[in-house]
């Protein structure tokens, strides 16, 4: 072999052996994306994971055959000041705060079955406390005088209010007091319609992380005697509920085992929904509301809650509150018979209430 | 003129021409001096070599609301980590409040998997609650400083509402939506949430699933105590028993950057939800609702305290501005103005 060959051979070998090395280390030293573990996460696959979020279904009915009853409706000042806007509103029209319609299924409940539904709406200068001139009567006393039954769920009212209210269940009408927890600290003198009334509302609100629906709120509460005002029902829900108590009534309702009271963390047994003779207080108002309807046995309940409001002795021609007696002494003016509320449907109505309301 | 000396390799000078011109001392010094010249050119390079050690800890920070950018870096990085032979250990260190749920369960998922490879420890500093408590659960070990906050192992969402009929949607649930629906939704997220918690530390919560789904946040000192950190140390003290867990002794701290370079994003709670800004003097494209968040809402600032200390400081700065632009009657109106507000201010700040 020539020297010139001899040359290229070598520059050649060398050259080989030189890419050939740094294909090899390159190879050998490959920095690229580290293959990814495989990991399982059985928390996420776990059957009950999912939520069932079938909205269910209601059947609001009343079993009591009552001849037509009149019922005024408080829907109450919205805790951010936005009035009550009268039937529409409440019925889900005309206003864009939910809350206006939240008790349809109890208002259609009785409408259904031949009551009278009307909504006590306060003008702009009677949304809060204020005392009447003397002598003349309150817009709710006069409302009131006309009714059978009134639902509020309203506390914030005037002295004069709160003596008509007190007349009134004194003249054998019917109280259904819903309230909120937020009620207790946002709006002035609830206390006042308590003591009226003889019931408490508790403090904070109660819930359960261990069993409820769908939210740590949204409670469920069970029976805690047969009446009337459970029959049939195995569970209602009340979303956001403080307790409420009665002195001299009973419990209706209890929150289930392992609910707990938001101001102390500790479990409670107290009662969500109270009944003294011709008052009702529930710790809660979102339960009326459509949704909440179709949820647990909520439905039977409202309708029991229907039967109660119709089911009564009043007679409003001659029981307080009496416009025409706002200038004399409050007191009872007619016969005041004994109520039987645990068994409503034994209750007649004397035609003469019945007369009354829907002669109006 | 001509050159004197012979000029090789014109001169045809031989080797045997060679040796007997240069000595074998002098070839020896020749060979040594450059020995010596290549020495000192590569010594820099060895000495680097023998001087850093090839184990590392890697420190991946996790800081500001947990959100997309924060997860795209912190993958990646972890992603690199795992690639690279020369980490042996891995700290998080964190500090924050929470986010996305998907961008905390995306670097849930990443430290899932660079625990299957090395041990990982995260070391909170003020705060790792909600999100950011998920995006470090599957770390070997929690550590916490004794007033850290850590927990708050929940969901942040506004209550569903039932939608008045909206005309045009292709669907019921396109807008709007069925509020019970909207709970049973919520609920799912929050037990997907506290399900995984439970499977990562589920054995060391010193209480029941019921009490972590209350969604408490505990000081360091008591996080120690019911389980949910481990150990009381800073971040040195984590690196070290990173580097102690897998043997590294000599180790070098390779830290490692997540997240935008701003400040931004900030999270700001509104009556209804949270919401991300991501600029100083946001536009349309700067404020990004979160309509469900897992994130410590204390640790969030209203929109109506970051309003008023605002307010503040214009009240503050027009003042300045009066004074300095105008004379001395209007400077003294403007002191007033400034000694009226400047109570108020702390007034705020104080309650």
């Amino acid at each position: 072999m020539n020297r010139p060959a001899t040359l290229l051979v070598a520059f050649l070998v060398t050259f080989a052996t030189i890419t050939a090395g740094s294909a090899v280390a390159g190879y050998a030293t490959a920095d690229g994306t580290a293959p990814s573990p495989e990991i399982e996460n059985d928390h996420y696959l776990e059957e009950d994971l999912i939520n069932d979020g079938t909205p269910g279904q209601a059947d609001v009915t009343m079993s009591s055959d009552e001849s037509s009853q009149t019922v005024v409706v408080d829907p109450g000042v919205e805790a951010g000041g936005t009035p009550g806007l009268g039937l529409l509103a409440l019925l889900g029209f005309g206003g864009p705060d939910v809350a206006d319609r939240d008790i349809r299924p109890l208002a259609n409940a009785l409408i259904e079955n031949g009551h009278d539904v009307r909504v006590y709406a306060p003008d702009d200068d009677q949304r809060r406390p204020r005392d009447s001139p003397d002598g003349e009567p309150t817009t709710l006393g006069e409302e009131l005088a006309e009714a059978d039954a009134f639902v509020t769920f309203r506390t914030d009212y005037s002295d004069e209010e709160l003596e008509d209210i007190e007349s009134f269940v004194d003249g054998d009408g019917r109280v259904l007091l819903a309230t909120e927890p937020g009620a207790t600290f946002e709006q002035p003198g609830p206390a006042s319609l308590d003591a009226r009334l003889d019931v408490t509302t508790g403090t904070g609100y109660v819930y359960n992380m261990a069993e409820n629906d769908l939210n740590y709120q949204r409670v469920y509460a069970e029976p805690d005697a047969d009446s009337a005002l459970t029959a049939d029902v195995d569970r209602a829900v009340f979303p956001t509920a403080t307790t409420v108590g009665t002195a001299a009534g009973s419990a209706e309702f209890r929150p289930i085992a392992g609910s707990e009271l938001s101001t102390t963390r500790a479990a409670t047994e107290e009662p969500l929904l109270v009944r003294d003779d011709g008052v009702v207080m529930v710790g809660d108002s979102d339960f009326l509301s459509p949704e909440n309807a179709q949820r647990a046995d909520n439905d039977v309940l409202i309708g029991n809650l229907a039967d109660f409001l119709v089911t009564n002795d009043r007679n409003p021609a001659r029981q307080p509150p009496n416009t025409d007696d706002r200038a004399g002494p409050t007191g009872p003016t007619g016969p005041t018979g004994p109520t039987q509320p645990q068994e409503p449907t034994e209750n007649a109505t004397s035609a003469g209430g019945s007369d009354t309301a829907t002669a109006r | 003129m001509l050159c004197r000396f012979p000029v090789w390799p014109y001169s045809g000078m031989s080797t045997d021409t060679l040796s007997s011109t240069v000595t074998p001392r002098r070839q020896i010094a020749a060979v040594v001096l450059a020995a010596a010249l290549l020495g000192v050119v590569f010594a820099p390079t060895v000495y680097g070599m023998t001087n850093e050690t090839s184990d590392a800890v890697a420190v991946v920070e996790i800081e500001g609301p947990v959100n997309t950018a924060l997860a795209d870096d912190v993958e990646s990085e972890l992603t690199s980590i795992r690639g690279n032979e020369s980490v042996g250990a891995v700290v998080l260190k964190i500090d924050t409040s929470g986010g996305a749920p998907v961008a905390s369960e995306r670097i849930y998922k990443a430290v899932q998997r660079t625990g299957e490879e090395m041990t990982v420890i995260a070391s909170v500093q003020e705060i790792s609650a909600s999100g950011g408590y998920y995006a470090m659960a599957p770390a070997d070990e929690i550590y916490v400083l004794p007033t850290s906050l850590v927990g708050s192992i929940g969901l942040n969402a506004p209550s569903p509402r039932t939608t008045s009929p909206i005309s045009g949607p292709s669907g019921p649930d396109k807008v709007g939506g069925n509020a019970i629906e909207g709970w049973a939704e919520r609920q799912t997220l929050a037990d997907t949430f506290v399900n995984a918690m439970m499977a990562e530390r589920g054995e060391t919560f010193r209480m029941p699933r019921e009490e972590v789904a209350k969604a408490d946040v505990y000081l360091g000192t008591e996080a120690v105590r019911n389980g949910f950190a481990d150990e009381i140390g800073s971040l040195n003290e984590a690196i070290h028993a990173a580097a102690t867990a897998e043997d590294l002794g000599d180790y070098r701290v390779d830290t490692r950057e997540t997240g935008p370079d701003s400040p931004f994003p900030i999270l700001i709670r509104t009556d209804q939800q949270v919401v991300a800004v991501h600029a100083n003097d946001p536009g349309y494209g700067d404020v990004e609702p979160m309509g469900v968040a897992y994130v410590h809402l204390d640790s969030v600032p209203h929109v109506d305290t970051i309003e008023r200390f605002s307010a503040d400081d214009i009240s503050a700065e027009r003042a300045g501005a009066a004074a300095d632009g105008s004379g001395a009657a209007d400077e003294s109106g403007a002191d007033g103005t400034t000694d009226g507000s400047a109570p108020a201010g702390a007034g705020g700040a104080s309650a």
